[in-house]
Formats: structure tokens, sequence, C-alpha cells
């Protein structure tokens, strides 16, 4: 067994596979940017490398810098986690180049999987059934499997497919299709196509995502099948050629082609179709020559999950490989790492049980209430369900709940890393008892400074087709607003909280430091203007009670310590807990049916916001993909003007009125931090427009984005 | 240090009624202050309103942080006056924390006669910027006045203490340091125009704020030009042409906002020049001071009643206990802050106006702020009392009180009659602040004895002309005269005209003297000056 082992990761996945090296007395190496100086996963490891500046590009994807880092500290093997640098062939060659161990497949078997087109090739040799599609002559001849039969036209003899080729083998197909990035995976670069009008845009923008993600805009394109399951069978081979598979997973619950939650055993896959599925899976990666941990992902049609095909093979640990091995009480690190230590597997495929049923949840940086934009920002606080840390993390497999984290209270969730913060795995007899627990397990997780997506996953979770296990790959986006979160009703109600938590208590005896609102008439109410976390604002007021506690919300409340005791008039009572954020606070009710943290500051002088008059503000931080307009441009509403890209999503900002572009500030490529002015519209003086109403609505940024899932945007008067 | 104790009985008939009187004092106080609160009619508010501005009391409150303390000043200025058409004077002026710091805001009631300037409102202003001044309190003045109330500009134009101060105390606190920010919440006319104009930051809100020398009218009438409001004078002109103005709001809370965000950029407050400890209770309920004081100034009582209800732990540490003992002079706390106490038990004798001037000495020496609580009648007379020169003992202390250096504090908590009044710090002698509980009194004497004066003196002169006066005529010309004496010596006709600060309910003397203290240390103390003391 190795001695050392340096992560090549970072983040929650980073710090999963320091447990287990940790546990098998193999000595960890972090690696960080300056980004995560600090960060959890630095922490969680025997020693760490700083490996360069922020961006991706030249710390965590720089293949150089991260295999000097490990002949620097003399790791004799690399583990690169899932993301980053796990499926690129050219890493894995050169770990071994440098004489390292790769804890993978060989990167032969990477760039064979991962090209889609060739991945189908290799499926379909092995008889694993696959989608009716369009591919290319690629990567698959090399691996000598290239042949096209009903199911599988080539394009050409070209190594790519152009627009053309594209347009002409959807206009003979049943719509949807589904367009993909040739070179990768991960829901970026994918798009649906629902009629040919949009087929142009789409394919410039997967082009461009696909460029952008994988520095390689070819796509294929596919057959899309609207109802459809997403089951993959984990398979695990050794060196000496055995494979096994693991059971399933249903990862059907996606937004965008992003996995929410995921459990194992999938309920509609029984044994016999199992059995069936692994074999496929199996034979597939048999043929592969594979080795290590992978995931054969495959489309089951909803209703009937017997009719499944193939859809691609991830040579990596995936995301959700916990509920694998919560029901098989496997550690996948553990068998990764013996695997490429060159021990052979020492159990049988009979050997491999599940037990009871599992489910994770993915908690992100994002937000919900508003088109699920990412959110960054610094983590206020961070608290893990209590079972979490009572059932003792460092064996994966124990405990009815499992947290996988990567975020610590004091640390920033920045744009340049992927917004997934932490996944929660409940584990239970039943799949009844593990929704019930992940359910309890949300609930019972704080996470304040960036949005997240925690109450809008118990939304999910409680939906009768998620009980049911009725799922389908497009349920979300069907439920769509209805799973939203309503954060808006919350705040008029929690205002005069926030209001009274604001206030503080008194910092001395000083009775100008007393806040009773004394004047020589009696007392007085405290108001305040406040402003939430999306920008709204809400005058809060709470009345003195004479007895240092207050008349609010309908509700007498009393600060004490960090929480707000809340009596109702209803006889209710609740704890409500205050955290402080520079000049705002943090309110969270944990026993409220809806809780969400909500986030009030006193709200800014206009004018100050107003600062920029009529210009366009970036929506949140990140990079200019696109500037579609210049000065002079005569522009109508709703027109898209600039692209930018933020946390791996494309954003639009569009026209909010009819006007003409007086002056772009930024330019292609530029890094823009959230506000900054993007453009100048020339004002067009509407005298009914300048009045003196009190304005609690700023312009919201109408950007959106571009793939969106809630209703359309509303339109600026 | 003496812990003082109670000696009256809670049950006694004595106590039920001076309870029940000042209670019905406090109510009748609250009433009139609840009044004056709402500043003009139900329609000038409604209008007001409709015109998307915020009452003055609403902006001063949405000014201040949240939840803090407002002391306000002269709340019930020419109450009972101009046939109650100016309540308040159609000016808040108070103490309020903004940003954590103390300010002294100054904000115009539109509500009242358009926020013009009657002579009080003048006064009153007047009296907000000497507190501003003395104390180093930056000024926020929340503008929305139509300027002079022209009907009297014979009274608020041409003097010294008119409206013209009001730019000179601008200058001059500028020049000194003390902050002056302007909010334009509505109009801003001619004078009024250079509470903007002479401000050191000042915000206007946009289409409602006007700052114009002559406004559409006048320039009219002037050169026949016709321009309306907005754009002669407009809060978009000042902010992007002339320049009058350095911020431009939305609205009222956003012009207060700023505010705010401006008033955060001032340094912090200074330390109290003395060390204030930490707080403590009366021992003493305070609660019990309505029926432990007894609320008609004729009927003597220990002053030390009083204090063991307002000190710290009801904690004094007496001075020359055993002399001059019509005068009860010692060191306490309230609230923390050190404090010299001087109070009245009986009229002033020489011993006691030596003590008490020995007393101001000690605290000005010690840099200990002083509490006078008037209950006073006067020096005593005769000839014994001039022949053994009680005139120059209390001039001593008259002159000791003058040239105090220490913040001075004055409540007239009874009567507040003749050279007693100078000696106990009247407005005279620029007590930091001054209140007035309900049941005091203030005249030059009292109606009695001036019924009583000035009958003999009518008798006098008509014995000399060799006449009589009827029995009858003297009767009504003192009965007169006793009604004047009362009617002129009341709180409200006192308040009406500035004499003081505010009348307060005596339960709120603590906390206002502890906001006061906490106001007084702000400044800095001078340098210590003596005068010549008449030995």
């Amino acid at each position: 067994m190795f001695g050392s082992v340096l992560i090549a990761n970072r983040g929650e996945i980073a710090l999963r596979i320091a447990r287990t090296l940790r546990r098998m007395e193999i000595e960890s190496i972090a690696v960080f940017s300056d980004a995560d100086a600090g960060a959890p996963h630095v922490l969680a490891a025997d020693r760490a490398i700083h490996i360069g500046p922020t961006a991706a590009a030249h710390s965590y994807l720089d293949v150089e810098k991260i295999v000097q880092a490990a002949i620097t500290s003399g790791a004799e093997a690399i583990h690169p986690g899932y993301g980053f640098l796990s499926e690129r062939s050219d890493f894995a060659q050169a770990c071994i180049d440098a004489g390292l161990t790769f804890i993978g497949p060989s990167p032969e078997a990477i760039a064979l999987l991962g090209d889609k087109a060739a991945a189908k090739q290799a499926a379909i040799a092995a008889g694993v059934p696959v989608v009716p599609g369009l591919s290319f002559a690629g990567l698959s001849a090399a691996h000598g499997a290239e042949r096209a039969d009903s199911a599988e036209r080539a394009g050409g003899a070209e190594r790519e497919l152009s627009d053309a080729q594209i347009g002409e083998w959807v206009a003979g197909q049943e719509l949807p299709v589904l367009l993909k990035a040739a070179g990768g995976g991960g829901g970026r670069g994918m798009r649906v196509v629902h009629s040919l009008d949009e087929l142009p845009d789409q394919l410039a923008a997967a082009r461009r995502e696909a460029q952008a993600a994988f520095g390689d805009a070819r796509l294929i394109v596919e057959r899309y099948i609207e109802h459809a399951r997403h089951i993959e069978v984990q398979v695990i081979a050794d060196a000496h050629g055995k494979v096994l598979h693991l059971g399933e997973r249903e990862c059907s619950l996606q937004r965008r082609h992003q996995k929410v939650i995921e459990e194992a055993p999938s309920p509609v896959v029984d044994a016999e179709l199992r059995a069936k599925m692994g074999a496929a899976a199996v034979a597939l990666a048999q043929s592969c020559g594979y080795t290590g941990a992978g995931t054969v992902e495959l489309i089951a049609e909803r209703d009937a999950p017997e009719r499944f095909h193939f859809l691609e093979m991830n040579a990596r640990l995936q995301v959700e490989h916990p509920v694998t091995e919560a029901v098989t009480g496997l550690d996948l690190v553990e068998l990764q790492l013996r695997i490429a230590a060159g021990q052979p597997l020492q159990m049988t495929q009979d050997e491999v049980q599940l037990n009871g049923h599992a489910i994770e949840a993915r908690i992100y940086a994002e937000d919900p209430g508003n088109g699920f934009l990412p959110s960054s920002g610094r983590v206020i606080a961070y608290r893990e369900p209590y079972e979490a840390w009572a059932g003792g993390q460092a064996t994966p497999s124990r405990g009815p709940l499992r947290i996988d984290s990567g975020v610590a209270a004091g640390g920033e969730v920045g744009t340049a890393y992927d917004p997934m913060l932490a996944k929660l795995i409940a584990h239970a007899p039943d799949r009844g008892g593990a929704l019930r627990t992940l359910t309890r397990g949300l609930a019972e997780t704080l996470v304040l400074g960036p949005t997240t997506n925690i109450a809008w996953l118990q939304a999910l979770l409680t939906r009768p087709e998620v009980q049911a296990g009725a799922l389908d790959t497009t349920l979300i986006e069907r439920l769509g607003p209805e799973l939203a979160p309503t954060p808006a009703d919350e705040n008029r109600l929690t205002a005069g909280l926030a209001l009274v938590a604001l206030v503080g208590q008194p910092c001395s005896e000083d009775p100008w430091d007393a806040r009773d609102g004394w004047q020589l008439q009696g007392a007085t109410p405290a108001t305040m203007r406040l402003e939430t976390a999306h920008g709204e604002t809400v005058t809060a007021q709470a009345m003195p009670d004479g007895s240092g506690g207050w008349q609010a919300a309908g509700a007498s409340v009393r600060l004490l310590g960090d929480a707000l005791q809340v009596q109702r008039e209803d006889g209710s009572a609740a704890c409500v807990e205050v955290h402080r954020d520079g000049e705002a606070v943090w309110l969270f009710d944990r026993s409220s049916p809806n809780p969400i943290p909500v986030r009030y500051a006193p709200a800014r002088a206009l004018a100050t916001r107003h600062a920029a008059g009529g210009s366009l503000q970036a929506p949140m931080p990140g990079v200019v993909l696109e500037v579609r307009t210049s000065a002079g441009a005569e522009i109508s509403a709703g027109q898209l003007l600039i692209v930018l890209e933020s946390m791996k999503m494309e954003l639009s900002v569009a026209s909010p009125r009819d006007g003409v572009v007086e002056h772009v500030h930024v330019a292609t490529g530029e890094r823009v931090s959230e506000g900054q002015p993007l453009l100048e519209l020339r004002q067009e003086v509407d005298p009914a427009d300048t009045g003196t109403t009190s304005s609690g609505d700023t312009e919201r940024n109408p950007a959106q984005p571009t793939r969106r899932v809630g209703p359309p945007p509303k339109e600026e008067p | 240090m003496t812990q003082l104790q109670t000696h009256v009985d809670p049950g006694s008939a004595q106590f039920q009624g001076n309870e029940a009187e000042h209670r019905r004092l406090a109510d009748e106080l609250r009433e009139r202050l609840a009044r004056a609160a709402l500043g003009g009619g139900q329609r000038a508010r409604q209008r007001h309103l409709e015109r998307g501005k915020l009452l003055p009391r609403e902006r001063v409150r949405l000014l201040c942080d949240p939840g803090a303390p407002f002391l306000e000043l002269c709340p019930l200025a020419a109450e009972e006056l101009y046939d109650g058409d100016a309540p308040s004077a159609g000016i808040v002026t108070g103490v309020g924390l903004v940003e954590g710091r103390h300010v002294l805001v100054i904000a115009n009631d539109a509500t009242v006669k358009g926020g013009t300037y009657y002579p009080e409102t003048v006064a009153k202003h007047l009296r907000a910027q000497r507190a501003a001044l003395e104390n180093r309190l930056p000024c926020v003045y929340l503008v929305d006045s139509g300027g002079a109330f022209l009907p009297r500009q014979d009274e608020v134009f041409p003097s010294r203490e008119h409206f013209g101060r009001i730019f000179f105390n601008q200058a001059n606190m500028s020049a000194a340091g003390i902050p002056q920010i302007a909010a334009v919440l509505g109009s801003c006319t001619a004078g009024g125009a250079y509470v903007p104009a002479m401000s050191d930051e000042t915000v206007i809100v946009a289409n409602q704020g006007t700052i114009f020398l002559g406004g559409p009218p006048l320039v009219k009438a002037a050169t026949g030009e016709i321009v309306s409001a907005e754009k002669l004078g407009g809060g978009e002109l000042h902010a992007t042409r002339s320049g009058v103005v350095d911020h431009l709001a939305e609205d009222d809370e956003d012009a207060l906002r700023i505010v705010r965000s401006i008033v955060a950029t001032l340094p912090q407050m200074p330390m109290p020049p003395w060390e204030r400890i930490a707080a403590r209770e009366p021992l003493v309920s305070g609660e019990s001071l309505y029926g432990a004081i007894p609320p008609d100034s004729r009927t003597p009582y220990d002053p030390r009643e009083l204090l063991a209800r307002i000190l710290d732990g009801s904690e004094l540490h007496e001075f020359k206990a055993t002399y001059g003992s019509t005068v009860v002079c010692g060191f306490g706390h309230i609230h923390g802050h050190p404090v010299g106490v001087i109070a009245n038990h009986g009229i002033l004798f020489s011993e006691s106006a030596l003590k008490a001037a020995h007393f101001v000495e000690l605290c000005d020496q010690r840099g200990v702020p002083l509490l006078f609580l008037q209950n006073i009648s006067g020096f005593m007379v005769g000839s014994e009392y001039e022949a053994s020169g009680i005139a120059k003992d209390g001039a001593k202390m008259v002159a000791a009180v003058s040239t105090a250096r220490v913040p001075k504090l004055t409540v007239i908590v009874g009567g507040s009659f003749g050279a007693g009044n100078y000696g106990m710090c009247g407005r005279a002698y620029d007590p930091r602040f001054l209140w007035m509980w309900p049941n005091a009194r203030i005249s030059v004497m009292g109606g009695e004895q001036a019924a009583t004066v000035l009958s003999t003196v009518r008798v006098d002169q008509a014995a000399a002309r060799g006449e009589q006066v009827p029995e009858a005529e003297l009767e009504e010309m003192k009965a007169q005269l006793r009604e004047q004496y009362e009617r002129q010596g009341h709180p409200y006709y006192a308040t009406a005209r500035l004499w003081d600060d505010g009348v307060i309910d005596p339960l709120q003397t603590r906390r206002v003297l502890g906001l006061a203290l906490g106001v007084c240390g702000k400044a800095p103390l001078a340098e210590r000056v003596a005068p010549v003391f008449r030995m």
C-alpha cells in the first residue's frame, strides 16, 4: 500500500478521501489555490501544498503543477477525486510518466470513455443498448470499435459534426433531441431542442459552453427520451481482470441535468433487472479494460425501466458514491486505493449485498427563489445535523445520517469553483425511513451566508411523486415554481423580529444605550427600513414593552443572547436563532414549516444604489463572455446585450427597456464583480417615472440564467 | 456616603393626597404633550402625508437609531399662544442618537402654518442651537419651512436673538468644529434657504425640497419671470447645477438615511470629562416620589426625600450637613455620572448661601457637574439679616454659580421666586438644561407677597396724598395680582415662552437627568475662572 497520497481536488471530496486515507494510515497531501488557503480540505490533510492562483486553470486544472506538487511532496499516488483532472487522460498519463500511481483507470480507458461518441461505440460493441443518435468518427477508431448500425450512424469521416450535419439529422427525427458536448459531461454543453427553430441558437450556446468547459466545441446529438429515469451502475474493476458491479443508483431527480437527489437502490429496479443492468455495465467495463471505480450511466424509460439505454460511462468516483457505500457497507475510496496498489478484489459478485436504502441530497450555494442563480459570499454560520456528528463520520457507512461537506463558518464560497457545499446521506432499513431521516437532517442543517437550496430540497422530498418513487428526469422541471420557496411572505412576518435583533441589547446601563424608545411623552416604536438578501425593502416596526422586551410581528419578543424568544398571540412559542453578519442579521427558525434563513440589513440610501443611473449592472461576479451591443446601438426591451459566465453558468443580461446604449464599460474576457456597471443606457426621462414614490422596489436586474426553469422574467415597466 | 432613608408614611392621608395631585398633574402634562406632538390640524397633516412627506416626529424617529431615547427640548413651546395655532411652536428640537452619536435635531413642522417661524419658533431654534454649541453636538436640520411668519416680522426679524442669529450660529458652530448638516425635505424659502446653504453637508429630496431666496411669486413680482418652484430651486437643480446641496434623495426616508450616512462619517463622541461609574438604581423606589413630595410649593419638605429617589443607590455624601441647613449640598451619582447636588430646604440665609457658594467652588474645582433642585421662596429679609450682609453672601452664591465652568442642570421642583431663582441657577445663569415640574411656580415673588407689597405701596401713596383706599378696591387689586402671578407663574405659561426646556413628569426626573448628563459630557470643561467675591 502507498505511504502517501496526494489529493488533487478540493472541497468535500478532498475531505472524504482524506478521511479514508487517515483510517488506512496513509499520509494525505492536500493541494490548494489562493482562494482555498485555510479551507477545510487543507486542514483535514496531513500536509498541504499551495499550487497557484484561484483560477482553476492555473491551479486545480494545471497538470504540471499537480504532478510537481506530488513529486516534491514525495507522494506515491494521486487521487483525482471527481471533476477537475479526474477524467483527463493526459493527466493520468502525466502521473504515470512521472512515476506516480494515478488512482483511476488507464489513460486509454479515460480517453475512450471521455469521448461520448467513442464510448457509445464501445457500448454498442459490448452489447449495451444505446439511444439513437448522430456521432462522428473519432477516438472510437483507436479502440477499433467503429461501426455504424441502425441505432448509431456516424456523421462522416470528419472528426466532428457540423451544424448542418446535425440539422439534417434532427430534421429527420422525432423531437426533442439532445445536444451534448463530445468532450465532457456534468450537464455543461447540454441542450434540449424542442423545435427546429431554436436549433441554431441552442447549437451556438452548446458549443460555447462545451468550449468553455472542456476546451472542445464538438457536439453530438441524440434522441431525447422525455420521461426517463437516470439509473447508473457502480462498477469496480481490479487490475487482475475481475469486474464487479455494486448495484445501481437512481439519480432521476435532476435540475437542468444536474443531479440533486440520488438513491440506492432504485425504487423500480428488482433483483432481475439489477443483474441485467449490472451485467451490461460489467461487460462494458471489461471491454474497455477498465480498472478502479467507474459508473455506467443508463437512461431507463420511466414506466418501463427494463428498457434502458447506455448514456455514458464516468471513469471516476461519482459525487453520489456514498449511497452505494451506505447500502453495500464498502468504502469505495479504499477499494480504489487497493486496486491502484495492485491488490486484487477479495469479494465475489454474490458477496455484494445491498442493505437497506440510502438517499443523498446535494446542498448547493444557489438561490431557488431567484432562478437558481449561484450564490456566493462568506459563510456566516454552518451547522450540521446532530446525528451526523453523533453518528461518527469516519466510517462512511455507519450512522443514519452522513454529511460530506467542504464548508466551514468563516469560509468564502466563491464563484471560481463548483457551488456544491455539502451532501447529506441518509441510510435506513427502508426508503420511507431514509426519506424521513434526510428531511429531518436537512431541517437541521444550517448554512448562513450564501443562499442555499436546503428548503427547496425539503420541499422536493415531501412531494408525493418523490415519496412514491415515481421519478423521472424532468419531474423537477415540471414541478417548477411549486417547489420554489416563498421567502417574501416570510419576510414580512419576520422583519419585526429582525429589527429587534438589529437593535440588540443595551451595551451598558447608560440611559442613552437603552433601546426602549424613551421620550418625554412616552415610549415610541422603533422603525427601520430593512433590506432582504434579495434587495426587497420592508419597513419593520417594534414597540418596546417597557421591560426590555418588544411587541413585534404580532408577538412578544425578547432577545436573549443570540436567540429571539418569540411568544405569539396564539400561544405558540418559538426560539429564533440570530446570527450577526456585519451590520446585518440572519434569522433562522428551525421549527418553522419553511425554515429558510433570512437576512436583513438596514436599508441603504437609494441614492447610492442609483448612483449608476441608467446603468445595467452585473447580477453576480463572473467573466464577460460576449458583448452583443456597442455604444450608440438602438436596443429594445428584453434584447440580449451581454453574456456573462459565472460559476460555470451562462447569464444573459437583457435590456430592461427600449433605448440607446450610451457606453459599454466591459469587454469580452473581462472579470466583473457583482453590481459592477456593464453598460450605460441613455435615460429616457419620463416624468411619471421620476415621481416621489417611496420606492421599496428598486430596479431588479433583468438578468436570468439562459436555461431557466422558473417563470419568464418580469418585464420592467 | 450616607444612604438616605425615607421617612414618609405611604399609608398617610398626606401621601395619598400628594400622589393623587401629582398624578393629576402628570396626566394633564401627558395630554398636553400628546396634543402638541400631533402638530397642525388633522387637515394639514393629511395634506402633508398626501404629498408623500413624513410628519416631523416620524422624520426624527427614522433619523435616529431605532429604539434609542430622544430628549426633546421645549415640546410645549407656544403652548396656549396664538389660540393654540402653533403647537410645539411648529418645530421639533431635541437630542437624539444617530449612528451612535449624540446629535441635536431641529425639524420644522410644515403642518403648523407651513413651518413658518413665530417668535417662539425662533427662540426654540436658537435655544436648541445653544444646546448644540454648549455641548458640542452636531446639528441636523430637517428643513421644511416657509421662513419667517410675516405677520409678526417685527418679533422675529430684526433683533439680536431673532432669525438672523440662526445663520450666525451655524457659521460659528461650523467654525468651532461642530458639524452642521441639513436635509431639505420641503420648502426652504428666503432666509430659510440659508439653513442648507450654510450647512457643512446638505441633502435634498428630489421633486419635493426647494431652496430659493425668492419664491416664484416674488420672482414674478420682481422681474416678471414665470417659473415653477421645482425649476427655480428643486433638488435636481441644486444637486446638479447650483451645487447648493451635496446629495439628492428620492424621498424623506432616503434623505434621512443619507443624513445617517453623513453622521456615520463624523468622529466618535468623546468620553465625558468626568469619571462615569456603574449605575445603580436608587434603593428608595422612585415610584413613591409622587406621594413623598408635596406638590404645593408652600408645603415644606426635606429634599433628601427627593434625593433618595433620584440618586444612584440613594447615596449622598453630604457637605456641611450641620451648617446652613436650609440648603442641602452633597455629592452623589445619577446613572453613574457624578453630580454635586444643591437642594433647597427652606429660605436662604447667609450661612446657606455661603455653604452653597463653597460647594459650587468644590464641584467646579473637581470637575463635577452641578444639579440644582429649586424649591425656593427667596433670601431671608429683615434688618438683622441685612445688617449681617446677606446681600453680599447671596452675591457670593450668585457669582459662584455664574462663573462655574462645570455643566449645571436645574430642575424647578417647587417654587422659584426672586433672587432664589438666581442663586439656584435660574434660566439667566445658563444651566445646560432647565426643567420644571408641573406643580412648580416661577415669578419674581409669590402672588400673595406681590399683592401685599403692591397694596401696601398703594395705601402708602394714597396716605401721602391724604387719601384712603377703599377696602373693596384693595381687595380687588390684590385678587387681580394674585390671579396674574398665579397665571404667569404657571409652568405652562413659562414653558410656552421658553423659560425652560420643558415640563417633565417628576417620575422622569432621574432618567432626564441621566440623559442630560450624558449630553453635557460631550463638551470638554473650560478653564476654571474666579470672580471677585465680596468678602
